[in-house]
């Protein structure tokens, strides 16, 4: 057995041991700075992974999972998010309340499930780290019980996600009895040399699964409403971690665990959906009065981007996702902490509240301006780049259609974007009172903010780094 | 330092070094901006008398490589079209700097984004790659939205709001980012067909020169790229955001709106969409030249009936690049001259209008026409602009304007005779505006409540005026220089459209037809 591969995540386990027996003997006075041993644990299990990647070991666990360079960027990213989620949740005990170890336990299997999703070459693993990471969403949704939209949050987030796992489960079952195996390469081997129809609709169905984490129409119902009533930092992980994890283990499955006979079958299916949601996404956003539901509906459209990319079905395709998900990690969690921050402050997420933000804290409104900037894809911002890629991937493959598509969609999503402005800048402020981040935050706001600037107008090194690590 | 990269880098440095300055220290922030945008002036003076027409091409050229596995590369040059618009830029944005003194609230912010604008613009006409032309494009554009919404007006009519201010500046946003996505999609359609794997204008040009895209292709995506940028340019009928964007902007923001970043659709037009689609524009621009007529009558004949001061310049700007777009599709040398000549007079004339529309409306607080009259005795220095910028706009003799129309209608009178004498008109239409304008703001009864108006006294007040003035003079009385310059660059172009069109000079009008039959028959050989 090769323990030491498994080192990151055994790492994240031991940490579980940490946070659950820091609960039990902490005074409960205390658990105010557990997010330091939270923010430690993120940091050890970095350290690991850089000792990991520079050591170069990839082998596969009986080949059910892959330590290759792909999943190692993604682990990366996964650790970034899962440490500013914890800046988040810091900046929001007073909402949370107690039990705030549990909260911390629960992120770090959240983080168990992500790492291990970035590394799957089996679907029983995929099924593992999937539900790892809903059901602590499922509970961290609905974390704060005595508020109602929340408790409704984690019901509907419930039981559309079982629904989910449900069809993944029958998918994986039918693909079993298809081919006689789970793990990736062999059911690829096997559906290459004439798959039964009901190994075409086992993958239909996983992806199905899949696409219910990345919000791609049609299976985004849940979003709006479990984005508006979920803990907003629940929030960040749902739209940062949970989609990113969502698209990797699409990226596994699609490139791994299918023929390349079929890739044309799949990347028309991916590139309609890719139309639909961004179109839902971006048009449904525009009416929205709550900034978490106008996030939720502008993570639908980007969904729909992260679709376009792996529907042009080549390893350009992946490498602007991969880009894409990055640019997307600074500038939403920088759009995401500044929300937290707000709704700690006034205690609420009505858009009408955001109005004069400039005026109350220059700080805020300038990050959430470039962050929104950036979503939208404005350049010299993150965002830009990534929405270039993926639409020059497209271009690539020859879907004009889906270009065009995309392209609009630019403009659409910025007049929302612009919508939100236009209250923190243009409009009078909705009370005088100033809003002060504390510095920890301020610090975080402006490393993610120079994160947008640097990965928009620097791209080289970024992309070399995508490209040593791009999967097939 | 390469001298283009100093242009463009000097705006961008001021804005950098304004977010570290504190806020309530005006002028230090405005002592910071002024140099900045004087740095770039100064640049853009010295490469324009380095820029050397002989030798022709592209000049002052800085190229790094940024994105080596798309072909992307950091290039900027300029050629002669190039290195005039640069020289524009600068002095309305030295101007518009200057005039934004009598911007009171929220200082720092403002000059941000002034800046970030200023910078957008550098960019786009220095950029020799397609990647960075779009990303400076689109940079140039956002600013617009904050400087327009917060520092604006609302457009009233006897009291009553018109426009607000946030409806027109998110109309223009909402337009112009429209129009650059669909030029995006053309470009990126562009450079996956091209099939060089190369962002980099000259590159491609050279590629296309020995190995043209089939005219199957040119004809679909020359349409993208001409609206999309047509959209900024403002070409018929996608111009309604212009004047009402003009009208709420703040005037040193309508300075360079109108100034200068009207003149990035046409210019794009000319440098990428002819450029390099030479068969899609020989089909598409006698399209484009009954659209310009669109343009200037009906904007003409919108600005005769405005009561807004803004609106009256806003619909005339949208009139006047009616004839730049109609001197570019008559693709002979002369009118293609005359284009961008009038790209650089039209420039400061409006600027020069704007700004002193600006400061009218500073001393009385408002712009409607039948509440003005008899300034002239209040401001006699403002009022003098005012006849000044009438004159030019109507193009007598004297000012560029005059050389430039001149060239335009010279150029193009044996290939689209009808539309010229259309744009005759037009000038015609321009004048009784004009005139109106002056008459109605100026001259008159003077009006008690207006004693009390300040006119531009201390030398820094006039220096903005007296710059673009004399620009507009200076030109105008001796054109030669700036046409040669002007020449190098468009001269040349013509000459590899006619090459690429592979016949001789000919009327593209009456020919297109003929031409792309004749390019057919070659196709079939």
């Amino acid at each position: 057995m090769h323990w030491h591969l498994l080192s990151v995540e055994l790492t994240v386990c031991g940490w579980i041991l940490v946070l659950l027996a820091a609960d039990s003997f902490l005074p409960s006075r205390r658990s105010t700075s557990l997010w330091r041993l939270a923010i430690a644990g993120v940091a050890v299990c970095t350290g690991v992974l850089l000792w990991q990647r520079s050591s170069g070991q990839m082998g596969g666990f009986q080949d059910m999972l892959r330590f290759d360079a792909f999943s190692s960027y993604f682990r990366g990213l996964f650790l970034l998010a899962t440490a500013v989620v914890i800046v988040m949740t810091r900046a929001f005990h007073r909402t949370l309340g107690a039990n705030l170890a549990a909260f911390y336990l629960l992120l770090f299997t959240a983080l168990l499930g992500m790492l291990i999703l970035a590394s799957v070459t089996d679907l029983l693993m995929l099924f593992l780290g999937l539900e790892l990471l809903t059901f602590s969403l499922y509970i961290m949704a609905a974390y704060l019980k005595t508020d109602a939209r929340s408790v409704e949050a984690g019901m509907k987030y419930l039981i559309l996600g079982s629904v989910s796992s449900g069809f993944l489960v029958y998918g994986i079952a039918l693909l079993y009895g298809a081919s006689g195996s789970t793990n990736f390469s062999a059911v690829a081997a096997s559906l290459g040399e004439g798959a039964a129809p009901a190994a075409h609709a086992g993958l239909l169905l996983v992806l199905a699964g899949l696409g219910f984490k990345v919000a791609a129409v049609p299976f985004h119902l849940w979003v709006p409403d479990v984005y508006e009533g979920a803990p907003t930092p629940v929030v960040a992980l749902l739209s940062v971690g949970s989609k990113m994890a969502g698209i990797v283990a699409m990226v596994r499955v699609l490139f791994g665990a299918l023929p390349p006979a079929s890739q044309g079958a799949w990347t028309e299916v991916l590139a309609v959906l890719s139309a639909m949601t961004m179109c839902y996404g971006n048009l449904g956003a525009i009416p929205q009065r709550n900034i978490k539901r106008l996030l939720g509906y502008s993570s639908i459209g980007h969904a729909g981007y992260l679709l376009m990319g792996l529907s042009s079905g080549s390893r350009m395709g992946v490498e602007a996702v991969s880009y894409y998900l990055l640019a997307y990690l600074f500038s939403n969690l920088a759009v995401f902490l500044v929300v937290v921050v707000v709704s700690e402050a006034i205690g609420s997420d009505l858009l009408d509240d955001y109005r004069g933000l400039s005026r109350r804290s220059g700080w805020l409104a300038a990050a959430m301006f470039i962050g929104m900037l950036s979503l939208s894809g404005v350049p010299p911002l993150a965002g830009f780049v990534g929405k270039l890629l993926v639409l020059l991937s497209a271009a690539e493959t020859g879907r004009l259609w889906l270009l065009a598509v995309g392209a609009v969609n630019v403009a659409i999503s910025l007049y929302y974007y612009l919508l939100v402005v236009k209250r923190m800048y243009l409009e009078a402020p909705a009370a005088a009172s100033p809003i002060r981040p504390d510095p920890l935050t301020k610090i975080v706001l402006a490393v993610l903010v120079l994160g947008i600037l640097a990965v928009g107008t620097v791209q080289e090194p970024f992309l070399q780094l995508i490209a040593s690590s791009s999967i097939p | 330092m390469p001298i283009l990269l100093a242009i463009l880098l000097a705006p961008a440095a001021g804005a950098l070094i304004l977010c570290a300055v504190d806020e309530r220290r005006h002028a230090l922030v405005r002592r910071i901006a002024v140099s900045a945008a004087s740095l770039s002036l100064a640049g853009a003076l010295l490469a324009a008398f380095t820029f050397d027409p002989a030798l022709g091409g592209y000049q002052h050229e800085v190229s790094v490589p940024w994105i080596r596995s798309l072909g992307i590369g950091f290039h900027l040059g300029v050629d002669g079209i190039g290195a005039a618009l640069v020289l524009l830029h600068a002095l309305c944005a030295f101007a518009g700097v200057l005039i934004s003194y009598a911007i009171r609230e929220r200082v720092k912010e403002y000059y941000v984004f002034y800046l970030l604008l200023i910078t957008g613009v550098f960019g786009v006409f220095t950029s020799l790659d397609l990647f960075f032309f779009y990303f400076f494009y689109e940079m140039a554009v956002i600013p617009m939205y904050p400087l327009i919404g917060i520092w604006g007006s609302d457009v009233k009519e006897q009291g009553v709001v018109r426009f607000s201010k946030e409806y027109a500046t998110m109309k223009l946003t909402i337009y112009l980012t429209l129009g650059a996505v669909v030029a995006l999609t053309g470009l990126l359609w562009l450079y996956t067909s091209a099939g060089a794997g190369t962002f980099d204008l000259p590159e491609l040009q050279r590629r296309f020169a020995s190995q043209p895209l089939p005219a199957s292709l040119q004809r679909w995506i020359f349409p993208l790229l001409a609206v999309g940028f047509g959209v900024i340019a403002p070409l018929w009928p996608f111009h309604s955001w212009s004047p009402i964007g003009h009208a709420a902007a703040p005037s040193a923001v309508s300075m360079l709106h109108a100034g200068v970043l009207m003149k990035l659709g046409s210019y794009a037009i000319i440098r990428i969409a002819m450029e390099l689609l030479p068969l899609g524009a020989s089909e598409w621009l006698p399209w484009i030249a009954a659209l310009c007529v669109m343009n200037i009558l009906y904007g003409g004949l919108v600005a005769m009936a405005q009561k807004d001061l803004k609106l009256v310049i806003g619909y005339s700007s949208s009139s006047h690049m009616g004839y730049v777009l109609l001197g570019i599709a008559c693709l002979t040398p002369l009118a293609l001259n005359g284009a961008v000549a009038l790209m650089f007079a039209h420039g400061l004339m409006t600027a020069l209008a704007f700004a002193l529309v600006g400061h009218v409306y500073d001393q009385t607080h408002t712009r409607y026409l039948p509440d003005l009259g008899g300034l002239a005795a209040q401001l006699p220095f403002i009022a003098a602009c005012g006849v000044i910028a009438a004159m030019a706009s109507s193009g007598l003799p004297g000012f560029a304007n005059f050389v430039a129309e001149l060239l335009i209608f010279l150029g193009g009178w044996d290939v689209y005779p009808v539309q010229i004498v259309c744009g005759v008109l037009g000038v015609v239409i321009t004048a009784v505006y004009m005139l109106r304008f002056v008459r109605g703001t100026f001259f008159g009864e003077p009006k008690r409540v207006f004693a009390h108006v300040r006119d531009a006294v201390t030398p820094f007040e006039r220096l903005p005026y007296v710059v673009l003035i004399t620009a507009l003079l200076v030109v105008g009385c001796w054109p030669g220089p700036l046409l040669r310059i002007i020449d190098a660059g468009s001269r040349p172009l013509i000459e590899r459209m006619t090459l690429a069109l592979s016949g001789p000079p000919a009327r593209p009008a009456a020919v297109s037809a003929q031409t792309t039959a004749t390019v057919r028959v070659e196709e079939r050989r």
